[in-house]
């Protein structure tokens, strides 16, 4: 799995790499910002490119829906925020074990700069959704499984985010952080299937699931679309933030470095 | 490698432990979790009579009677049912856009001594099908799916249908 | 527009307002911090 991981941004893989096959490979910085560097405006340019097309087709040429009519038009925005918020939090723990099990210091950093676009997705789903739900159930929100486990999910990211900022020590704060995102964890797979264990207003899944989507194409399309456009986006912010924590970790170790010498020289 | 290899196992019967606790916990819970009761389920139960809660399922075809209360405000009569057993159900108010024959209901009230369903609020609750309309238009022309009966045929057998040229229109 | 609409622009809008600002802050914060760093070490890797 350590070569595995490297493999996935190309740019590095094919470098011979004295450093061994180690996860430590990416905790170096500069390689880091080397190989991401190359990546960024690719990955804005695709995110754009992407979400622009699928939006205009989600809200200007996917025909409405039957019963819902215009109003199913939300969905292009409510249900790649529901799969990022889920996935992306999935990526948070994953993160985590690096971080207990590994030490890796830069999925710490991701983790830090991770969680609060993972709470901005998950704040959005919920939004959208109350704007969904009263024209089309009639209420704005409702105490069921569905509603209030995605409700746990985005203060579990807020307090992700809370808490690994409240440490003096970043290193101590991290570990609290990734226990955190572990333990919450097992919400995630209630988030998922709420809708199947329990009887719920929301619907159950109509993409994710074991037949075939119970969406038409025309629908189905422009919302896959939409969710790739989202999650290029995602993942574009969540790597320019850590890119900009990475640095500013430099620039502090530089300027402190610069001070202690300053302090120095008089003498 | 050891020390790595011990923080996973750690971390792995953590997480063991921490899904076992949580999946027992919401076994034991399981009642409080149910959004709303199906007629089945109050059939089974009998809630007493100044218990409010939630009844759920399908609103029965033929079955819902509108009239207009004498102050003027709408009122509603239809039957709710999950298959095996109906309950009427009593509603003075607007009822939601989407509130049909055919359509799911999640409504809010109490039980009446004549075993009929008093509901002071009704939700509709749409399932997990999408499709365009000429498509649902084109399916009901066909006689493979009748809305007020319930549920769309499989998805299979519609996600890929063309729509007509005529393109897109409103709900 | 109908009420519908509404719902529908407002659910976009606020997508777009949020995601656009992230997507700025990031932005602005990786070029500030990329400015420092080759201020403070003008020889030093630059990404």
């Amino acid at each position: 799995m350590d070569g595995r991981l490297t493999a996935g941004t190309g740019a590095t893989a094919a470098r011979p790499n004295p450093g061994g096959r180690s996860l430590h490979r990416f905790a170096n910085p500069g390689r880091f910002l080397r190989a991401t560097g190359r990546l960024m405006p690719f990955l804005w340019a695709a995110a754009l490119l992407v979400l622009g097309a699928g939006l205009v087709w989600g809200l200007v040429l996917s025909p409405a829906d039957w019963q819902q009519g215009e109003t199913v038009r939300i969905m292009y925005v409510h249900v790649p925020m529901a799969w990022l918020a889920m996935g992306g939090y999935t990526g948070l723990a994953a993160l985590s074990v690096m971080s207990l099990v590994w030490r890796h210091p830069l999925a710490d950093l991701t983790a830090r700069e991770l969680s609060p676009v993972g709470a901005a997705a998950t704040a959005l789903c919920l939004a959208t959704g109350s704007l969904w739900g009263k024209p089309m159930w009639g209420t704005w929100w409702v105490w069921d499984a569905r509603l209030t486990s995605v409700l746990v999910l985005f203060f579990l990211w807020l307090g992700h985010a809370a808490l690994v900022r409240a440490f003096d020590d970043p290193e101590r704060g991290a570990r609290a952080g990734a226990i955190l995102a572990l333990v919450g964890i097992v919400n995630v797979p209630i988030v998922k299937f709420s809708v199947d264990w329990w009887n719920t207003l929301h619907q159950p899944a109509s993409v994710a699931r074991l037949d075939a989507p119970g969406m038409h194409v025309d629908i189905l399309y422009p919302l896959l679309v939409c969710a790739i456009g989202f999650s290029l986006l995602f993942a574009a912010v969540v790597l320019a933030r850590t890119r900009a924590a990475v640095m500013e970790r430099r620039v502090r170790a530089l300027q402190l470095a610069r001070a202690r010498r300053e302090e120095g020289a008089p003498a | 490698m050891t020390r790595k290899k011990r923080r996973l196992m750690v971390l792995l019967l953590a997480g063991l432990g921490l899904g076992t606790a949580t999946a027992l916990t919401l076994t034991a819970f399981q009642d409080n979790l149910v959004f709303f009761l199906s007629p089945s389920d109050v059939i089974a139960q009998r809630p007493p009579a100044e218990r409010a809660f939630r009844l759920g399922g399908l609103v029965e075809a033929g079955s819902v009677e509108r009239v207009t209360a004498s102050d003027g405000r709408p009122s509603a009569t239809f039957r709710v049912t999950d298959g095996p057993n109906t309950i009427t159900v009593t509603y003075t108010g607007v009822l939601p856009d989407l509130f049909r024959e055919g359509q799911g209901v999640v409504t809010l009230g109490r039980l009446q001594p004549d075993g009929s369903f008093r509901a002071s609020e009704v939700l509709a609750r749409h399932d997990e099908t999408y499709m365009p309309p000429e498509v649902a238009d084109a399916l009901r022309r066909a006689g493979h799916w009748n809305p007020a009966q319930g549920a769309a045929p499989p998805a299979a057998s519609w996600n890929t249908a063309p729509r007509q040229p005529d393109g897109r229109s409103g709900g | 527009m109908t009420l519908h609409w509404w719902h529908i622009a407002v659910s976009y809008l606020l997508t777009l307002v949020v995601f656009g600002s992230l997507a700025i802050g990031a932005a602005a914060r990786h070029r500030a911090a990329k400015r420092l760093l080759a201020q403070l070490d003008p020889r030093g890797e630059r990404p």
